[in-house]
Parts: C-alpha cells; sequence; structure tokens
C-alpha cells in the first residue's frame, strides 16, 4: 500500500502499526477532511451584550475575523456586506436549520472601526429568552465562532488600543463581577446532575489523558503494557459517543431552573420559616418555638415585582448532636454559598443594647453564617446580603427605634431591616427594599443567564468531541498528535470544569504505574 | 568537532596546573562553583558570551564525572539536551563523542516526543568535557573547596538586598572577587551519604565533603529557604561475574543519530557499539528489601525523594508483587563494570549482595562499589528569577540539584543558562529568559522559579503545553538564531549553519507549495500512491507530505525543483505535518509571550499596592514574587480580575518610568509621552 520509496524509520514504523492492524488504505483528502473540523484557529467570539431580564430589545454581539461569515449566514446576505456601521432591518435565520428565528436590525462594524478594533457584528432582536437562546445557538454553530469569555471583549477592546487606562482598571472589577457570578452559577450547576455527568468526563479524560502521557514519557523504560493505549481507544470511543449523544437531546433534557436565588439563613429560631410563610403568604414552611423545627431546606417559587425569585428557607445554623439536623446545617451553609442574596435573619432580642457592641455583634454573626467572607476576609457584599432583625413586637417601642436609628450608623454592615413577623411592622419597608435588590440582579449581565451558560457548554462541548476525533485520526499514525487531541478535549472540558494542570496529570502517572529507572 | 582529538588527560592536568600557578589574576567576571554538569555548561557559557570566567572544582580530575548513570537523553531530556547543544552548550557534543550506544526512543510515537539517547563511556565524556573547556578562550579551572561566599551591600539602582563580591577558598588564601558568581553544588551542599545503618557526610563517595561555609552564608547572610532532598545510585556489577545469556539482548540502533546539529556520525562506528540487557526483580528480591528494612536508614527517613526515579526498596514497598525492570547498562568500552539501572539502593554492602544475587543472570555476581543514598540541600528555588538569579542578592545565580532537580540534562540546561546570565550581569547587560513557548529549558526553569519542587524535578513531554512545536528536530531554529542575535552564547559557525538549514527549508517549502495541482495529475506522476477519487482537487506538494507521501518519493518524481533538499527530507516531513498543528496554536504563544514580557519589579510591596487585590492574592504574590505577569497568571489562587488589575498596574508605572526619562536633559521630547504625562499626573 506505501510506495517502495524508502520514507525514514517513522514512516516505516507507522507502515509496520498500519498493516498490522488491517491496513487502512492511504486515502488521500483534502486537508480539511484530513483534519477533524471545530478546531479552526480564527477565534470569534459572541455574546449576549444587553442585560437579562425582561427587555424590548436584546444586543447580541460577535467579534473577531467570522464576524462577515456569521453575518452573511445568519442575515442571508448572499455576497455583498451592509455598509458599515448602518442599521438594516432583515430576517435572522438558523444557518443549519435555514428557519427564521427573528426579525431585526443587523449592524457591520468593520475593522478597525468598532470596540474590539475586529470585525465585529451587532444584532439587535427581540428581548425573549426564546430567541435568544435561539440565535446563542445559531451563532455558536458557525464554524470558528465560540461564546466569549468573561470580559473578553474588554480585553480585545484594551488589546487592541481602544481603551484607556481608566477603563482597564475598571475591567478588573468587570471580571471579577462576571467571574463571581458564574462562580456561582456553576457551583449550582454543579451540584446537580449535569455537573456530574461533566465531572465525570473530566475525570475519565484525565485519566485517558494520563495514560496516553505515561506511554509517550515512559514506555520506553518502564514496563507499560501496550493494553493501556487499548483501554485508552475504548474510553475515547465511549466518551465521544456519549458527548454527541448528550448535544443531541440536550434541548430537551435538564433545563436549567432560572430565578434569582435567594436564601434565608440564621441561628435557629430566629424566625426564618416566618418570614418564608410572610414572603409567599401561604404556610409554606412550619413554624414552631422549638429551636430546630426546619431540618432540611425548604424551596418555594416567588414573583417579586415581577421578577422570578427561588425562595429557600433553610435549617437554623447551631451545632447539634442530631445527625439529621447536623446534615441539614451543612444543607444550609451550602445553599447560602450558591445563593444570589442572603437574608440573614436575626432575633432582635439576641442584639446588645450598645450600638458598638451591636455592630460587633453582627458582624460576627455575619461571619459565621456567610462561610465565603470568612475564608476570604474580605468587607461584606452589601448587594448580596441583607440583615433583618425579627421580633421587634418583642422589644419596648423606644428601644427599637434606638436600635433603629444606631444600626443606621454604623458602617461595614449590610443594610438592616427591622421587622416582625408576628405584626407585620417594617415588611413594608422590607419587601421594597428586597424588590430593588432582586431588579439589581436580574439587570445583572450574568446573574440569571441560564441561555448564556448553555450556549457555551454545547460550545465546548462540541469542541471536546470534535478533538477526540483528532485523537482517533492520529492514534495510529503520531501518538504525540493525538495525545495534543485529548489535551484539546480535556482544555474544552476544563473550560466548564476547572483548569487541570501538567501537575494532576503527572499524580496520576504515578499513581497508577510504577516509574523509575 | 568530532575529528578534534581532546588531549590527554595528562597534559591537560598539567596545563591547567601550570594555569593555576601563574594565577596571579584575583579578579573575574564570573566565578562558577563545581565542575559537574551545570557549572561545566556555565563556565563555559560564561566564557562564549565574553565573560572572564574561573571554574572552581574540588578536584579537576571529577570534572566532566558521570556521577550516577552512564547514559545521556531519553524522552524530555534528548529534548534537552538537543536545546542545550542548539545554544552552543557542551553536552550533545560530548555524548557524541563519548557515546557507545545510540538509539531514539519512541520512535513509534511520533517526532515530537522522539527521545534520543546514548550509553555513555565515562571516560570518554570525561576526557572531551575537560578538553572542551580547556580550549576554551577566557576560561581558567581551578583546584580549590570554596569555604566562602563574599557579600556586601547591594547596588542601589538594582533590585536585590546583597550583592556577591566574590568568593574565599577553604585553604586561607585571599579573597577572588568577581561581578557574578555561579553555584552549581550537586549534592554537596550539606550533603550526607547513606549506606544502610552508617551515615558519612559527603556528596559523592569518594570524595571530600564540601565546606559548611557555603551552606552557612546561603541560609544565615542570605536568608533563604533551603529544603532538603533525597537521591541513590544503585551498585556497579563486575560485569564477567553476570551471566547475559540469562538476560535479553537491546541492541543500539543500527545507525547511530548524533545529538549535535553540527555532527554527521558519532565517534563510535555503528558496528563498534554495546548492547545493553534487560532482566527483571522477583519475589526473592522483594524478600530481601523486606527482611532488611529495619537495617535501612535512608528509606526511614521521611524526605523526599523523587517519585519516578525510585529506589528498589521504594519501588517494592510502593508496587507490591511486581517484577520490576532492571537494565544492565555498559560503563564504558574498556570498563569491566555493568551499571544496573533500576537498583538503586541504600541497604548494607552485604545484603546488597544478597539482592541482586537473587536475579538469576547475576547468581554470581560481584560488587565492585556497593550503591547508597545521599541527602541534601537545595534552595527553593521560587527565590530565583527566570534568569537564575537569586532575587535577594545580585551577580549569585544558582543551578542544577541545588535547585532542586534531577538529572544531567535538567543540570545542563540550567548551567548554561546560568552562565550566560551570570555573564550579562557582569558585563552590565539586561537579563534573558526562555519562554516555555519557545523551549524545553524555558518550561524547566519557569516550573521551577514560579512553582518550586516538593520532589527532585525532572522533565517530561507532559509538561511541556507547545509539546507539538518544541521538536527535537528544530531545536536549532528555535534558539541558534536566537543564541547568536539576542543571547551572545552562540557561535558565528554555528549560527551560520542554522541560517543555512533555516533558508533552505523554507525554500523547500515554498518549492512544494507551489508543486499544487490536480490529483489526477499526482496520480499520473506518483503510480505507487492511492489517492481519494475526487478528481478535481488541487493538492500541494506540502499536502501530499501531510498525507503519507515521503518526500524522497517527491524528489524522485520532481528532482529539479526539489533535490536540492533531499538532505532534508526527514525534517520536511515533520514540518509539513507539524506545521499544521502549530499554526493552530500561535496565538495562545503569542498571548503567553506578551505577559511573560511585562515584568514585575521586585521591590513591589504588594501589601500596599493601590490597586484592588484581595488579601490572599496578595499573600501568593508576595510570597512567590512573579517575576512577569505571565508567571502570576500561572500561579495557583490568581483570580483573572487579579491579572487584569496588575496588568493597569505594570501598564501605568511602564508610563512613569518614561515620563522619568523624559525629564532627564538631553531627552528627545515625544508626543506620546506628553500623553503619558497626563495620565500620570494623576493621584495614585
Amino acid at each position: 500500500m506505501l510506495p517502495s520509496v524508502c520514507r525514514g524509520v517513522w514512516r516505516a514504523a507507522v507502515h509496520t502499526l498500519r498493516t498490522s492492524r488491517g491496513a487502512p488504505p492511504c486515502r488521500l483528502l483534502s486537508t480539511c477532511d484530513g483534519v477533524p473540523a471545530g478546531l479552526a484557529d480564527a477565534d470569534t467570539i459572541f455574546a449576549l451584550s444587553s442585560g437579562h431580564g425582561r427587555c424590548g430589545v436584546a444586543v447580541v454581539r460577535v467579534s473577531g475575523p467570522s464576524s462577515a461569515t456569521a453575518l452573511r449566514r445568519m442575515a442571508g446576505l448572499r455576497c455583498s456586506l451592509p455598509p458599515p456601521r448602518a442599521a438594516l432591518l432583515r430576517s435572522i435565520t438558523d444557518p443549519q436549520g435555514k428557519e427564521v428565528l427573528d426579525r431585526g436590525l443587523v449592524i457591520w462594524f468593520p475593522a478597525p472601526h468598532s470596540f474590539t478594533g475586529e470585525d465585529s457584528v451587532e444584532f439587535h432582536i427581540h428581548g425573549g429568552t426564546a430567541v435568544i437562546t435561539a440565535v446563542l445557538q445559531a451563532l455558536g454553530s458557525v464554524p470558528g465562532m465560540r461564546p466569549a469569555d468573561a470580559g473578553e471583549f474588554t480585553r480585545r477592546a484594551f488589546q487592541a488600543g481602544k481603551l484607556g487606562l481608566t477603563e482597564v482598571e475598571g475591567l478588573g472589577d468587570l471580571i471579577h463581577a462576571e467571574t463571581e457570578a458564574q462562580r456561582r452559577q456553576a457551583l449550582r450547576q454543579m451540584s446537580g446532575e449535569l455537573g456530574h455527568l461533566y465531572q465525570d468526563w473530566s475525570h475519565k479524560l484525565k485519566r485517558c489523558l494520563a495514560h496516553v502521557e505515561a506511554f509517550i514519557d515512559f514506555s520506553e523504560d518502564e514496563l507499560i503494557e501496550d493494553g493501556v493505549l487499548n483501554q485508552v481507544d475504548r474510553s475515547v470511543c465511549n466518551l465521544q459517543a456519549e458527548m454527541e449523544r448528550h448535544l443531541k437531546d440536550e434541548r430537551k433534557g435538564e433545563r436549567l431552573r432560572s430565578g434569582v436565588q435567594v436564601v434565608i439563613a440564621g441561628a435557629t429560631n430566629a424566625g426564618k420559616s416566618s418570614l418564608l410563610n410572610k414572603l409567599c403568604q401561604r404556610p409554606a414552611a412550619i413554624v414552631s418555638p422549638i429551636a430546630g423545627t426546619t431540618r432540611d431546606v425548604v424551596e418555594t417559587a416567588l414573583d417579586i415585582g415581577g421578577f422570578p425569585v427561588l425562595l429557600s428557607d433553610t435549617a437554623g445554623l447551631r451545632d447539634s448532636p442530631d445527625l439529621v439536623e447536623r446534615e441539614g446545617v451543612r444543607r444550609a451553609l451550602e445553599r447560602v454559598e450558591q445563593a444570589d442574596l442572603t437574608l440573614v435573619v436575626v432575633d432582635c432580642a439576641h442584639v446588645p443594647a450598645d450600638a458598638q457592641q451591636a455592630a460587633a455583634f453582627l458582624q460576627g454573626h455575619l461571619r459565621s453564617v456567610l462561610p465565603t467572607v470568612k475564608q476570604r476576609e474580605t468587607a461584606f457584599p452589601a448587594d448580596r446580603c441583607l440583615l433583618v432583625l425579627n421580633k421587634t413586637d418583642l422589644l419596648p417601642e423606644d428601644e427599637r427605634r434606638t436600635l433603629d436609628e444606631e444600626l443606621r450608623q454604623v458602617s461595614g454592615l449590610p443594610p438592616v431591616c427591622l421587622i416582625s413577623c408576628h405584626t407585620n411592622e417594617g415588611l413594608q419597608d422590607f419587601l421594597t427594599l428586597l424588590h430593588v435588590r432582586v431588579k439589581t440582579l436580574c439587570g445583572d449581565p450574568l446573574s440569571g443567564a441560564p441561555t448564556l451558560t448553555q450556549a457555551r457548554h454545547r460550545a465546548h462541548l462540541q469542541q471536546c468531541v470534535a478533538a477526540l476525533a483528532q485523537y482517533k485520526h492520529y492514534r495510529n499514525i503520531d501518538l504525540a498528535l493525538a495525545a495534543e487531541g485529548v489535551r484539546l478535549a480535556l482544555t474544552s472540558l476544563g473550560r466548564i470544569t476547572g483548569r487541570v494542570g501538567a501537575e494532576e496529570i503527572l499524580d496520576i502517572i504515578f499513581k497508577d504505574f510504577c516509574i523509575g529507572k | 568537532m568530532l575529528s578534534k582529538k581532546p588531549p590527554l588527560l595528562q597534559s591537560f592536568l598539567s596545563l591547567v596546573s601550570r594555569r593555576v600557578s601563574h594565577l596571579a589574576q584575583q579578579q573575574y567576571d564570573v566565578i562558577v562553583v563545581g565542575g559537574g554538569h551545570a557549572g561545566t555548561e556555565a563556565a563555559a557559557a560564561a566564557a562564549r558570551v565574553g565573560a572572564e570566567t574561573l571554574l572552581v572544582t574540588q578536584k579537576i580530575n571529577t570534572v566532566g564525572a558521570l556521577s550516577c548513570n552512564p547514559s545521556l537523553g531519553g524522552v524530555g531530556k534528548g529534548h534537552l539536551v538537543k536545546e542545550v547543544d542548539a545554544l552552543d552548550g557542551l553536552c550533545g557534543r560530548a555524548g557524541d563523542w563519548a557515546g557507545i550506544h545510540f538509539s531514539i526512543l519512541n520512535r513509534s510515537k511520533g517526532p515530537a516526543v522522539w527521545g534520543p539517547r546514548a550509553q555513555l563511556d565515562r571516560q570518554r565524556y570525561r576526557e572531551f568535557i575537560q578538553s572542551e573547556l580547556l580550549s576554551t578562550p577566557g576560561l581558567t579551572v581551578l583546584e580549590g573547596s570554596v569555604e566562602e561566599l563574599l557579600v556586601t551591600e547591594p547596588n542601589p539602582e538594582e533590585p536585590g538586598r546583597h550583592r556577591v563580591t566574590g568568593i574565599r577558598l577553604a585553604n586561607g588564601s585571599h579573597p577572588i572577587s568577581a561581578s557574578s558568581v555561579v553555584l552549581t553544588t550537586g549534592t554537596f551542599l550539606s550533603g550526607s551519604l547513606f549506606m544502610g545503618q552508617t551515615t558519612s557526610p559527603g556528596g559523592r563517595i569518594g570524595d571530600a565533603p564540601s565546606s559548611a561555609g557555603l551552606s552557612h552564608t546561603l541560609r544565615e547572610r542570605l536568608g533563604l529557604r533551603i529544603g532538603r532532598l533525597r537521591t541513590g545510585t544503585p551498585p556497579r556489577i563486575v560485569k564477567d561475574s553476570v551471566d547475559l545469556s540469562l538476560a535479553d539482548l537491546h541492541p543500539p540502533d543500527s545507525h547511530p543519530t548524533p545529538f549535535s546539529f553540527l555532527n554527521t556520525r558519532t565517534r563510535c562506528k555503528p558496528e563498534e557499539q554495546l548492547p545493553c540487557y534487560l532482566t527483571r526483580t522477583n519475589a526473592g528480591v522483594e524478600r530481601v528489601v523486606r527482611e532488611s528494612l529495619h537495617l535501612n536508614h535512608h528509606i526511614q527517613e521521611d524526605i523526599k525523594g523523587p517519585r519516578y526515579c525510585p529506589s528498589i526498596e521504594s519501588r517494592v514497598l510502593r508496587f507490591p508483587g511486581r517484577r520490576h525492570q532492571v537494565w544492565l547498562e555498559p560503563e564504558g568500552v574498556t570498563s569491566d563494570l555493568l551499571y544496573p539501572q533500576g537498583l538503586s539502593m541504600t541497604m548494607p554492602p552485604d545484603i546488597q549482595l544478597r539482592l541482586i544475587r537473587e536475579i538469576p543472570a547475576m547468581h554470581r555476581a560481584e560488587i565492585h562499589t556497593p550503591g547508597y543514598g545521599v541527602q541534601y540541600d537545595f534552595v527553593c528555588p521560587t527565590q530565583l528569577s527566570p534568569a537564575l538569579q537569586v532575587k535577594s542578592t545580585q551577580g549569585l545565580f544558582l543551578a542544577g540539584q541545588i535547585n532542586g532537580t534531577t538529572g544531567y540534562e535538567e543540570a545542563a540546561a540550567q548551567g548554561l543558562w546560568a552562565g550566560v546570565n551570570a555573564a550579562r550581569w557582569a558585563r552590565a547587560m539586561p537579563p534573558v529568559a526562555l519562554s516555555r513557548t519557545e523551549s524545553y529549558i524555558g518550561v524547566l526553569i519557569d516550573d521551577l522559579v514560579s512553582r518550586g519542587v516538593t520532589e527532585p524535578y525532572r522533565m517530561f513531554t507532559s509538561r511541556a503545553e507547545f509539546r507539538t512545536y518544541l521538536r527535537p528536530d528544530n531545536a536549532d531554529l528555535r534558539l541558534t538564531l536566537k543564541g547568536f542575535e539576542e543571547v551572545g552564547c552562540v557561535s558565528s559557525l554555528r549560527y551560520q549553519e542554522a541560517v543555512r538549514v533555516r533558508d533552505s527549508l523554507q525554500d523547500a517549502l515554498a518549492a512544494l507549495q507551489a508543486l499544487a495541482q490536480s490529483s489526477s495529475k499526482w496520480r499520473k506522476k506518483l503510480p505507487d500512491i492511492r489517492m481519494s477519487e475526487n478528481k478535481c482537487t488541487i493538492l500541494s506538494g506540502v499536502e501530499l507530505l501531510q498525507h503519507n507521501v515521503s518526500f524522497e518519493m517527491l524528489a524522485s518524481a520532481f528532482p529539479e525543483c526539489l533535490s536540492p533538499y533531499i538532505e532534508f527530507s526527514q525534517r520536511l516531513n515533520i514540518e509539513a505535518v507539524y506545521n499544521l498543528h502549530c499554526d493552530k496554536q500561535k496565538k495562545e504563544m503569542e498571548r503567553i509571550q506578551k505577559e511573560e514580557n511585562m515584568s514585575l519589579p521586585q521591590d513591589i510591596d504588594y501589601f500596599s499596592l493601590p490597586v484592588s487585590l484581595s488579601q490572599e492574592v496578595r499573600e501568593i504574590l508576595d510570597r512567590v514574587r512573579p517575576s512577569t505577569l505571565g508567571s502570576a497568571a500561572r500561579l495557583h489562587g490568581i483570580t483573572p480580575a487579579a491579572v487584569v488589575n496588575l496588568l493597569g498596574y505594570v501598564v501605568h508605572t511602564g508610563q512613569r518610568e518614561r515620563i522619568r526619562h523624559r525629564n532627564q536633559p538631553d531627552q528627545k521630547e515625544e508626543k506620546e509621552e506628553e500623553h503619558s504625562a497626563r495620565n500620570a499626573s494623576l493621584p495614585q
């Protein structure tokens, strides 16, 4: 099958391998056939640039060399591009299914006259979730396109010299906010079924890579059986098939819960369940004067001022010898970690009368409830937390007023609301504040963006599948290039589950093999 | 290079002693302490860069000695040898001179991970290194033991708390001063030897321990963080006492491939090469290890040893019930010893003998020198800059095992780079760094200085992110050109050769690209190959190479345009396939390089830096003190937001620097600087 002309030892080795494995014909293919698609280096990014939540018009931004392609395909433009920086009304179609997704404005910004300095396109579409999701997924199907990372548009703009220093300084805060929002969202998803699935894949891929790397780095000196690679072959095949299946039915599959996650937390018997019942105006949770009544998380879906909210009541935080209660406390802390907004409820009878002492007491209390605050030693995330002092009806009128006034003057605390679930005192003010908070959170471009995350996961999984194809393509030709495929696959998956470093791979190698000379 | 015969050892020694006896000079640019793989490369590199260099070693006789295994290269390590050679270092050419068994490991696994390797003749290797050093202009070798490192106040214009000014020898003579000192003390820094239950001070059996003064200076005077590591070496076996018919024969490659880009052949003729033998441990070996554990101090100590080069004791304990491989390697053409790779051990000598005799091929074997363990101090390498200079001490450079690495190749690579930078420091030139995007040396140094070590560090190809680009075959293109143009450690002879190779490869690839025609035409020209049936596809010669057609075949079909490049056939075959993948990685590489070009000042007070960073991030940065934004970004626990905030800081300070220059007289004013002046006048 190979020509008689000798081609160096490497080729000879390939020859042996090929013939020993049933000799696939030496096909000559064009380059794009030979190399698996989806790995092109052109890096064009897209993202929903307007806020989430209810809005009339949503803006989807695209930046990078494939912008023009995306525009042509999505706006049904055969050859010519629209005049630069002029709005054009077009039907926006899915390039694969050819169905019309929406009718909206498209604007073409050729480089360098754009926000990022690169070729850019803006799609101004209707603000419904379904339309946005459809457009984002359609963009993800255009070759060379991927969802933008946190702050990536701004970073590109900076690199193109489009941003001044002040704006760069703002960029750090922006990325921080975005990654924080993503971290919380990721945490939420990773504890769900989808998270387990991704983690399982990541774990399997890590082992595959470790075994290929061990075979590359050590098999010449050490006893590493050839069977190792056959196992990897099987794993890669299975993973690829599983991921493809997952990509196909993902739309029908698990739908991420949307809505702002609000968690009620605090010590036992502070009146957390009463607050939940007040907010949802029905007895969703059992209330009793016995400390530790609520043991599991009680969830209720609510609509606060038109925004979807998922309200969770949690077990009171205390050290308890009761196993069930301890588990409840663990779950409560886990919820707080994942929350967008935490309502820390305190029995106001426990607050010391002196203002300074009261502030110190409340700060200490917040530390014990909010685990992240304790670990990071940062300031209290004032926009992520409300302090609710309950049972004001048990305080004499004048004491209550002094407490209210004094706490207003103390700095270093999140907003404080004095309420009584018993007499409804202060409840209206509290609801107004809660409404403002929820509204802000919904306006946060990422806090409630399941569509964007879905599109992002999809793109990364597609890259992962394509990279696994590279492994199979090169498996019998060049193991270094095959290993590169597994590395790429792990990098793509790592964008969902977290980065995997070389040391982690080496740890698996040394655990699984006896390497030494 | 190979035609040059090293002078006889005897005449070499007399020459050196003559030099030493006329040692009127007490002032050098660079002093290198230690004559192992790191020290010899450092001294030679410093001299190549143009520094007046002194190499101080305990015994001139052991300069260039192979203390442990008689081999060089391998997977990952071979990459390092090729890179050291590409930067005009010694070990590649020494390997070609001393090699007695050449093989390319991983031949079946793709050229990016081929591992050139050779068994060496110990004596020839030493001879070559010694004669090279002797013939290097500007380099003097001195026998002596360093008692003390001379340290003084820092140069206030450079970062650092101390400045090194030279050394004092143990024999009480007057100090020898130098602008830079490179320490390559190997296992000698507070080294102790272990065999059974006996412990004695020293770094290598048969050699005197080094003085405690050096260790004291590093620890107490300079306040460096010091850790402790262990390693070991197997017993040497008398060859005649081994029944080699009971072991598997492993012949070398029939055509030895030289390490050096300058050599087309090795000194050893193909048919003169010696074989290696493979045998395995058995249950008897395991039993002896278990029975003698109580007699084995080294193995009981809680000091970190290498996971990948473990003693037979730890292999048996960690993976019981297995038959571990033992390679029997020749020690030289005339040597009557064998080196049993895989049998590093520290039990008492009588038990060592019992152990090896459990293996059938060695049932009557005699031990020439017993194996032993070594424990030694290393300086936590996060205290070094990417130029391998101790950050707190101006002019002090470290290389080799003192930085927590293991292996000749790792030592040689660091030695070369430390030598280059020591010379540059002495000559008031800015330091140079190698990126992990361009070399394994860069990966090695970056891993060391930004992550540190917890066990002896060895190179693996899996450590390199850009493995498809960092291949052994293209080390010259990656490093030789830069080594001449930017670093100054490469001779013009080697440079010209690299330029010729680069230009020829470019021309050849262009010629191949120009050979574009339809697949039916290709089929007519090359009837032997099968092609897809699509007739109208236009394919270039490069694309044919990507699909298993060899350059030789194309050259025989198109001799007029391709035959001039026939000497590069193998490289072209590789380039054509790999270029495709390297292009994809370009962007990522550019990003890393950009970040690495942004340096973070070493004297920043991270706790008072007026940018938004969490306490946790500040602590990490303060502890590690990364030299560049790139290495900061790779640190565990550094968030993307922190990187951007640091970036803002770097840009800001960069602009302030320019203002300072502008305000000095005789500086040209530029528009851009006026702009930055406005920005800089903002409150900090």
